[in-house]
């Protein structure tokens, strides 16, 4: 059953357009994200589905329901929906539990229930003795979970984040970033995650919407985003990749520096015609002698030109032989090699994603 | 039966009238009084006295007439005029009682239509010397009367040296030690000036010039400026003067040769007066006997006939007076005003 | 439906707007040029109005003035913002505390102070060189242009010092570190790096305090009449002696008003181009300068300056108020309770003009805050079009004098078909309307300091915009709103030059009581109701510290 559904929403501030022709469809309970880099309207769609800006063009439906078009909105505090700002927006005049109760108080929930589930959700998220501090006493984290606990209690229809963990240091991040999956499979509430950090949005994310300059590139699942990114741009946003350019001729992919067969890849390229392919550097293998020929692999020699270590993995740069084209690769901690070593790279073509340009 | 209870009880008030210091003085003061009581607060615009004399006279009616409320607005002629053409052309009923010190402001307010006819009882009361200055249609009423003369501080100035007529004013050894006030905002000042130029031409000013006179607003000024010694002679009022020289300053007065200059400042009822039975009241008391006594307190002149002046001070009747006739006034307030900012620049 | 509400809302501010600002302003242009008997449109007022050299001189004398207190102003307040805000100088506190008092302290009983300091021959501070030097004559007259500047700049410097304290603050030591560490000393440092950095605020207080300065009328009246010298200001009460010639005075206004139009555009030019201080930003650490051994001169200076605006003068009040003759000096024998008691209980008038002096200036001070914050809010929040419109408006009165805003209110409210002279309301709405722009300018800021987000989450977990605004906003705000209010009402209770042409007997303020009592001369009694007006505001003052805690008149809103 589809939960909320956008339908070639576009937004235009005057002569700039924000967001254009977006679609999407979240099933009940679905966590999906907005993912892009700042300026790409993710935000921007998130304040329309709030209902704190009207679209420009398109629709916004909730449970079959219109409830954003042109024209007319119903208003956010019709929409029983919850979000979370960058900023938190505790207040700052109120108490850690009166924050949490205020949605219920307009609800106009009995006093008993507001006190039992205000009570209930600060144990959830682990503040549960906390709930007599302002907000100015607490940390980033925990006025975090203040935001979070004041969202959920109330049961919204949809949860919404905007880039709630950008004011956070590295570890508290990760922390919470389970956190926030945590709840959401907990409770069940559909979600909708605006994020630039594609780690974020890989970790917590049933569903993954890549937005640049206003427009979808790509909706896909995490591992389907990073294993077949159908254009330069998501290729390239999530995670690192390298490009290669080939030419399709007779059954056969011409790269420079190497040829592989078209049957090695798990997509067929379509024949005739230049063809891209996305290659992440964990996909190439790198061997002091040739390695065993194999159907999946493509092997080619090069040249380490440049390595650093980053404790967790090598980056090495290779270039194959007779090619001007350059891999990054990644390799395992043990896995050293010298710079102008002479090194067998074994590139597993399955890996390979071949990318529609633009 | 009746006629002659009536004759005894009349007769026994007739005797009795004289004994009670409360008594109906005229003839219908008690019926003014009910009626006075009934109204809203009595607001009198006045420049005739300083603040305290004011006040006083106020206290001392609401005292004789208890119910009766006055409120008592003490400004220069200027203002109280100015606030009274504000009051008129807004269609606003403040005031009840206009007493200014400006007699040209009379004639503009008779024309404007601004006053009531009342005919004083207490008319009898008023000395002589001041009915001619009654306005024919009795539209208002003399019940002020001061002097402008020379004062001088005694501290900083000895007797001998003391100037005796307006024209020793003119002598350099009093230059930058002069006070006077300005004819654009006080009656009296307005008054004396119109009378200076009667007497020795506007010459008599430009000469003063030359003495680079201070100049105050109201006539009032001169009183602090010998006060303080900012300045050492005066053409200032007798009764502020006279009432600071009392409370122990170095002051004195002189009754110039030349002729003090007579102010005799009128009071008329408006119109539109929101307590015009108050009002009436009041015009009546401020001719009668207890008004006359407290101003005599503060060294003002008194009007009424039967009250003498404090002592130290002489009657008006005692002295050589000079004073412009009232069209010279109307005409001539305006005039100098002109004159008086070419000259002195201000 | 949305559509409908806002735009409703926005006719009423509009409304209110209008009736303050633009209706006023509008019949003062029109009624200059319209004859005074027929109405018919004529050049002849401007004729009359500067037809005489008298009266174009009075403008220039305007001019001179302003400039002068300006510059004077700059050397009296920003040496103290300096010291106090980047400097170890001692006794902060204490100069903090003089400058309020100073502020306080109303200009024209300043005047009558300095009137019995330095009065020519009399002048308390002109006998003590008298008897010690031997001379005939002191030196101080206060009577004079120099007096008449010097004892303005007395009373409007605390403007300027807020203004440059305020930038000082923001500039960060890291600033000022980078020119040490090449090797540049404090007082080149402070020559070459901070003044600079504050060169927008103080050339914007300069123009404060210049149009400050020509708009005053209250203390021109008592000095520069008596030392034989017009200004604008007491020219136009002179127009409006009986009878009131209200088309010349209009006329006669006409250049004043463009004056401050003109400067007010010249200092948004200047900010916008060099931009503040670092106002977007923190600031960054602060750290005070070591002054050594020079503290004591810095703090000489700051002390000296405030003596002569407020201890001195407040010591003369304060005689004054219980002598029996003030020229008889400090003596036992001249100290009386009668004034005091005069002023308190026989002269009903006091009563009255106290009673209704704090009336109107809270009803005035509520009026201007609610329409500051809710302009304020719709503009910043985007609810109406045209927002930028509605905010120059409200800023709009800054640039009019109050003596011409006066002039535009009798004008547009004396006659049909609203007629409001002779109540309170005209002098609560000039007063409202004279005082919007600082109220603007607080809430503006106010409002900017509370993320918007505070009240969205409100929204979106069902509350409505108005439960948002109640809940959240107006409880975060109060705190800032408290020292808005503050600043609005203390210049409200101690307002003159509006007041002087609006009031009737039933409407009096003790600022026109005061004023009035100084044409009969009697200083024990204007400087014992100056006293009152004094402690009554000083006791608020200290009540509205107590709720707001001691930095309100800084403007540091609440983070």
């Amino acid at each position: 059953m589809s939960k909320l559904v956008l339908t070639g929403v576009s937004r235009r501030f005057g002569s700039v357009t924000a967001v254009e022709d977006f679609n999407l469809t979240l099933l009940a309970g679905e966590f999906v994200s907005l993912l892009g880099p700042s300026g790409c309207g993710k935000t921007t769609t998130l304040r329309m589905i709030a209902g704190f800006l009207e679209p420009s063009a398109g629709t916004i439906a909730l449970d079959g329901q219109v409830i954003s078009s042109p024209g007319s909105a119903r208003p956010p505090e019709q929409r029983n929906m919850s979000m979370i700002f960058q900023s938190y927006a505790i207040w700052p005049n109120m108490t850690v539990a009166e924050n949490v109760a205020f949605g219920l108080e307009v609800r106009k929930r009995p006093r008993a229930e507001i006190r039992t589930r205000v009570a209930q959700i600060l144990e959830v998220v682990r503040l549960q003795h906390l709930g007599d501090r302002y907000p100015q006493e607490l940390s980033g984290g925990q006025q975090q979970r203040v935001a979070l606990a004041r969202a959920i209690v109330v049961q919204p229809g949809v949860l919404l984040l905007d880039e709630p963990l950008s004011n956070l240091d590295a570890n508290l991040r990760e922390e919470m970033r389970y956190e926030i999956r945590r709840l959401h499979d907990e409770f069940k509430i559909t979600t909708v995650y605006v994020t630039h950090d594609q780690a974020e949005a890989m970790v917590t994310s049933d569903r993954i919407a890549v937005m640049n300059a206003g427009r979808v590139e790509q909706v896909d699942a995490p591992r389907a985003l990073y294993a077949r990114p159908r254009t330069r741009f998501v290729a390239g946003f999530i995670g690192r990749t390298n490009f290669l350019e080939g030419e399709v001729r007779g059954g056969e992919v011409i790269f420079d520096g190497f040829t592989a067969s078209a049957a090695r890849f798990a997509e067929t390229p379509a024949a005739g015609g230049r063809v891209t392919f996305s290659l992440r550097p964990q996909s190439i293998h790198l061997h002091r002698a040739r390695p065993a020929t194999s159907d999946a692999a493509v092997i080619v020699v090069g040249e380490i030109t440049q390595r650093a270590y980053l404790g967790e993995h090598w980056d090495y740069t290779v270039r194959p032989a007779e090619s001007a084209l350059t891999l990054r690769v990644t390799a395992r901690p043990h896995e050293v090699f010298e710079v102008n070593e002479k090194v067998w790279l074994e590139i597993d073509a399955r890996q390979m994603a071949v990318i529609a340009e633009a | 039966m009746r006629q002659v209870l009536a004759l005894v009880v009349t007769a026994a008030l007739a005797i009795a009238v004289p004994v009670w210091s409360n008594a109906w003085a005229f003839d219908g003061e008690k019926e003014l009084y009910e009626a006075a009581k009934k109204e809203k607060e009595l607001t009198w615009y006045t420049a005739h006295y300083n603040t305290e004399t004011a006040a006083a006279i106020c206290g001392g009616f609401e005292k004789k007439y208890p119910g009766v409320a006055c409120k008592y607005v003490r400004t220069t002629a200027q203002v109280a005029y100015q606030r009274l053409a504000q009051d008129q052309k807004a269609g606003i009923a403040q005031a009840s009682v206009i007493s200014s010190t400006d007699a040209s402001h009379y004639g503009k307010m008779k024309q404007d239509g601004w006053l009531q006819k009342y005919r004083p009882k207490n008319l009898a009361e008023l000395a002589d010397a001041f009915k001619p200055f009654n306005d024919p249609d009795d539209l208002f009423v003399a019940t002020a009367a001061g002097l402008v003369l020379l004062t001088y501080n005694t501290a900083a100035v000895p007797a001998g040296e003391a100037p005796k007529k307006w024209t020793d004013l003119l002598d350099p050894k009093w230059k930058n030690k002069i006070s006077i006030g300005h004819p654009g905002f006080s009656g009296y000042v307005g008054t004396w000036v119109v009378q200076m130029k009667k007497l020795y031409g506007w010459d008599y000013f430009k000469k003063l010039e030359l003495n680079r006179p201070r100049i105050g607003r109201s006539i009032n000024d001169t009183v602090t400026m010998l006060n303080s010694k900012e300045s050492l002679v005066a053409a200032g009022p007798s009764a502020t003067t006279l009432e600071s020289k009392g409370k122990g300053n170095p002051l004195a007065v002189v009754y110039p040769e030349d002729g003090a200059v007579l102010m005799v400042s009128p009071t008329g009822i408006l119109k539109n007066a929101p307590a015009p039975n108050a009002g009436k009241l009041l015009v009546e008391y401020l001719l009668g006997r207890e008004c006359n006594e407290i101003i005599v307190k503060h060294a003002q002149d008194p009007v009424n006939k039967h009250v003498k002046p404090m002592a130290g001070g002489k009657s008006i009747a005692e002295v050589k007076t000079i004073r412009p006739t009232y069209d010279e006034i109307d005409k001539g307030i305006p005039e100098v005003k002109e004159l008086f900012r070419e000259t002195f620049g201000i | 439906m949305r559509l409908d509400r806002s735009t409703l809302l926005w006719a009423l501010l509009v409304a209110a707007l209008l009736l303050l600002v633009v209706n006023p302003l509008a019949r003062l242009v029109w009624t200059s040029f319209q004859h005074a008997d027929t109405g018919a449109l004529t050049l002849g007022n401007y004729a009359i109005a500067y037809g005489r050299w008298r009266n174009v001189e009075a403008l220039v004398n305007s001019l001179i003035v302003g400039l002068s207190v300006g510059v004077l102003d700059l050397l009296f307040g920003v040496p103290m913002a300096w010291a106090v805000s980047r400097t170890d100088m001692p006794g902060k506190g204490l100069v903090w505390a003089a400058v309020l008092g100073t502020f306080i302290m109303p200009n024209y009983l300043g005047a009558v102070a300095w009137m019995l300091l330095a009065g020519p021959n009399a002048g308390w501070l002109n006998r003590i060189y008298t008897s010690v030097t031997g001379a005939e004559a002191g030196p101080f007259n206060i009577y004079s242009m120099p007096g008449l500047v010097f004892v303005i700049a007395c009373y409007s410097f605390p403007y300027v010092f807020v203004f440059t304290r305020t930038a000082f603050d923001l500039i960060s030591s890291e600033m000022e570190d980078a020119a040490s560490t090449l090797g540049a000393s404090v007082w080149r440092t402070t020559r070459r790096v901070t003044l600079p950095l504050a060169l927008p605020a103080i050339l914007g207080a300069f123009i404060v305090a210049f149009l400050e300065a020509i708009a005053l009328f209250g203390v021109p009246a008592l000095i520069a009449l008596p030392g034989r010298f017009q200004v604008v200001t007491t020219m136009l009460w002179q127009f409006f002696e009986f009878p009131p010639k209200v088309p010349v005075a209009a006329a006669y206004s006409m250049p004043l008003l463009l004056i401050t139009v003109l400067l007010f555009w010249l200092q948004r030019r200047l900010i916008a181009r060099k931009g503040y201080v670092a106002l977007t930003g923190k600031g960054g650490e602060r750290r005070l300068v070591k002054l050594g051994l020079a503290r004591w001169p810095v703090l000489g200076y700051c002390l000296l300056v405030t003596t002569l605006s407020f201890f001195v003068p407040m010591i003369v009040v304060v005689q004054a108020a219980f002598a029996k003759a003030w020229g008889r000096g400090f003596s036992l024998d001249n100290v009386t309770l009668r004034n005091i008691r005069f002023v308190l209980f026989d002269q009903p008038a006091t009563r009255d003009a106290t009673w209704n002096t704090f009336l109107y200036a809270t009803a005035a001070s509520l009026l201007a805050l609610t329409l500051a914050l809710a302009i304020a809010y719709i503009v910043q929040r985007r609810l109406v079009p045209l927002g930028g419109v509605l905010t120059q408006v409200a800023m709009a009165p800054f640039v009019i004098p109050g003596i011409v805003l006066a002039i535009g209110f009798y004008a547009a409210y004396t006659s049909k078909p609203l007629v409001l002279y002779g109540t309170a309301w005209i002098l609560v709405l000039a007063f409202a309307t004279r005082f919007l722009p600082i109220a603007y300018a607080n809430s503006d800021a106010a409002i900017r300091s509370v993320n918007p987000e505070l009240e969205d989450a409100a929204r979106i977990l069902g509350g409505s915009r108005f439960l948002a605004l109640r809940r959240v906003v107006a409880p975060i705000l109060a705190r800032g709103l408290a020292g808005a209010f503050i600043l609005v009402f203390i210049p409200a209770t101690r307002e003159l030059s509006s007041a002087i042409f609006l009031y009737t007997t039933g409407t009096q303020v003790l600022s026109v009581l005061l004023f009035d009592k100084s044409d009969e001369g009697n200083f024990e009694l204007l400087s014992s109701i100056g006293l009152v007006l004094v402690v009554v505001t000083v006791a608020l003052v200290m009540t509205g510290f107590r709720l707001v805690g001691r930095d309100f008149m800084l403007r540091r809103t609440a983070t």
